[in-house]
């Protein structure tokens, strides 16, 4: 199964179930930065209980196997299952779920829509500012990486940096910030 | 033709201007095109690892090929998450 086919059977199942819902991860920095391949469709969906969440990984069962385990992101909390597709390339969906983080809260609430031709969807996405803040707050270097690619193609002039600093203030990554702008060459 | 390793300035600046070049690539593009990029490159590698890991076991089955993917997949996800996910939430004091 090619990876736009099994985003859109993910968007296809959060919005059977009515499920306000995010794609993020690499398809969010695609968009903003150096394109790159990813190994997973990640997505943030809006819930309020177990219910629905299991609904989504019923609908999506026959062409991805998730493993069951509910697993805890170390930097916030948050839940996320895994699941891996089950034809041919073993591609990851992760799917994580909104929680009271107040810059999640803020990414999820700022989120975009956008058609895209090739998953043949309507999806949303989260702004470049806010995959900035999440990369630099994640902090592996690939995401560091990812984070200055995305303010070296977008440019400071044309990003609300204040916002960015803000919440980098907030999250104690300031230096992440400073040093993923000195990392960018002179264009 | 001296080696650009032993010249650090000069591999600094080698390294500039390959980082430059595709910084000023992705700039040209709109986002629907860096999105229809990014899916391809990811499609693509997804198949020179399925090619690559049927070479060197020295098989034709792709059913062969797709496990060894599978199982270097898994590995390289276990790397990847190591520190970042836990099973469960540390118990509050």
């Amino acid at each position: 199964m090619t990876v736009e086919l099994l985003a859109a059977a993910v968007i296809d199942a959060c919005e059977a179930e009515g499920i306000k819902h995010m794609l993020t991860g690499a398809f969010a920095f695609n968009l903003y930065g150096i394109p790159r391949a990813t190994k997973d469709v990640d997505v943030v969906l809006s819930v309020e209980s177990s219910g629905p969440m299991e609904r989504v990984i019923a609908r999506l069962d026959p062409v991805v196997e998730f493993n069951g385990q509910v697993q805890f992101d170390t930097l916030t909390w948050g839940r996320r299952l895994v699941g891996v597709a089950r034809q041919k390339s073993p591609i990851k969906v992760e799917l994580f779920e909104l929680f009271d983080d107040p810059f999640v809260m803020s990414q999820f609430e700022r989120r975009r829509q956008l058609f895209s031709k090739q998953i043949n969807r309507t999806t949303w996405l989260p702004t470049a500012e806010d995959v900035i803040v999440q990369k630099l707050r994640w902090g592996r270097s690939k995401d560091l990486n990812d984070a200055r690619d995305v303010l070296a193609v977008q440019g400071t002039e044309t990003l609300d940096m204040a916002y960015v600093e803000g919440w980098c203030a907030k999250h104690g990554t300031a230096t992440r910030l400073a040093d993923a702008l000195a990392g960018i060459p002179p264009l | 033709m001296p080696n650009i390793h032993d010249d650090p300035a000069a591999l600094k600046a080698l390294q500039d201007d390959i980082y430059r070049e595709k910084i000023l690539r992705a700039r040209k593009q709109t986002m629907e095109e860096r999105l229809a990029d990014g899916i391809d490159l990811t499609n693509n590698a997804f198949l020179r690892m399925l090619e690559g890991a049927m070479w060197q076991l020295g098989t034709a089955d792709e059913a062969v090929g797709t496990m060894e993917v599978r199982r270097r997949m898994e590995r390289l996800g276990r790397v990847s998450d190591e520190g970042r996910f836990a099973n469960q939430r540390p118990s509050l004091p």
